[in-house]
């Protein structure tokens, strides 16, 4: 099967993948290596977090990670997973940038430890910060529309609204809140980020225009991360070509699929 | 002076002060002040380290500046280092 879609643009760079994929919770690195090979994303996210020096597992792990980067021709997405604040998130992004060499930051900044999800104040103004520091940045929001444009209007020509709380594999909470956002973001790159749990939840996302799906843990939590990675890759093609294709109206009746017409034994009885 | 980096406690030698040290450029203090740099090669027990970002009491500091970087008593250093995320 050959699966073929379009480019996904992140502040100008042209990706063939639409798909992005995180690092974490995967039973082993050579699982993580072989199911981000057979998602064929070319961005992975990863993070900072302390760690006692003696171990070295960061470096170990860093050079793991640049490596597949490396083999898919691909590219690094920091994140600032744990920040509450945006001085914290600011703080974090800069560091990152030092270490990974990247202008990109998904920036997250959470406001409530029950859903993790973000706080808009706080989400806007490390947003606004970054962006004039020359951040490339790549929002982590809900999704509100008024917020999504205030992202937009701000600079950030990518928006990642979440489908449902981080983890929890809900999939799409609110369909008509992120066909909305779509409608009037149209020019906008939309990323679903965060709640996806089955390949039908991103191919819904896709289905209504979103550019592309940010997504681990339904893949490194699957019973088998590389099988459904694959599977992944191919829902973002279906939904893609399903938008492209342009799907049928609605309608409120029956209509055979049959034409009735010459229908034998039609009033017969 | 006592600072913690990483949360973990740990004590370097001088006698700079925490005011002293702030006004260190200003009065040309004859005390030798105690750098980031030098921080940091107390923590990581001189075993060469590279793969790491540091932040100063909340504010990232960067590489070129740990040896100009004077830190303080009661000073928090952060060191993160990458890891998996999502």
């Amino acid at each position: 099967m050959t699966l073929t879609t379009g480019s996904l643009n992140i502040y100008g760079q042209k990706l063939s993948s639409r798909l992005l994929i995180g690092s974490a919770l995967y039973p082993s690195p050579q699982v993580m290596k072989q199911a981000i090979l057979a998602s064929g994303s070319q961005v992975v996210t990863l993070s900072l977090k302390r760690q006692n020096p003696q171990e070295n597992s960061g470096a170990q792990i860093w050079q793991y990670i640049q490596e597949i980067v490396t083999q898919v021709n691909g590219f690094l997405l920091p994140n600032t997973a744990g920040c509450k604040t945006a001085k914290e998130a600011i703080t974090l992004a800069k560091m990152s940038r030092e270490i990974f060499k990247t202008d990109w930051i998904k920036l997250e900044v959470i406001g409530d430890d029950y859903n993790l999800q973000p706080d808009p104040i706080e989400l806007l103004n490390a947003t606004e910060q970054l962006l004039n520091d020359g951040f490339n940045v790549l929002p982590y929001c809900t999704d509100d529309l008024v917020l999504c444009q205030r992202l937009y209007n701000l600079g950030c020509q990518v928006i990642m609204p979440w489908a449902s709380p981080i983890g929890t594999g809900k999939g799409l909470m609110n369909p008509y809140n992120l066909e909305t956002i779509r409608l009037r973001l149209p020019h906008a790159t939309l990323i679903l980020d965060a709640g996806i749990g089955k390949p039908s939840d991103a191919c819904l996302a896709m289905e209504m225009g979103y550019d592309g799906i940010l997504l681990n843990s339904a893949i490194a939590l699957a019973d088998d991360p590389v099988t459904m990675a694959k599977a992944f890759a191919g829902a973002l093609v279906a939904g893609e070509q399903g938008y492209i294709a342009g799907v049928m109206q609605e309608r409120q009746t029956a209509h055979p699929s049959t034409p009735t017409l010459d229908t034998p034994f039609w009033h017969q009885s | 002076m006592k600072i913690k980096i990483n949360g973990q406690t740990l004590e370097l030698t001088s006698k700079l002060t925490s005011e002293q040290s702030s006004k260190r450029t200003i009065e040309h203090s004859n005390e030798t002040p105690i750098y980031v740099d030098d921080a940091l090669t107390k923590y990581f027990n001189n075993q060469q380290q590279s793969t790491f970002a540091l932040a100063l009491n909340g504010d990232f500091i960067g590489r070129d500046d740990y040896c100009s970087t004077p830190v303080k008593a009661n000073d928090n250093i952060d060191i993160l280092f990458p890891i998996q995320g999502g």
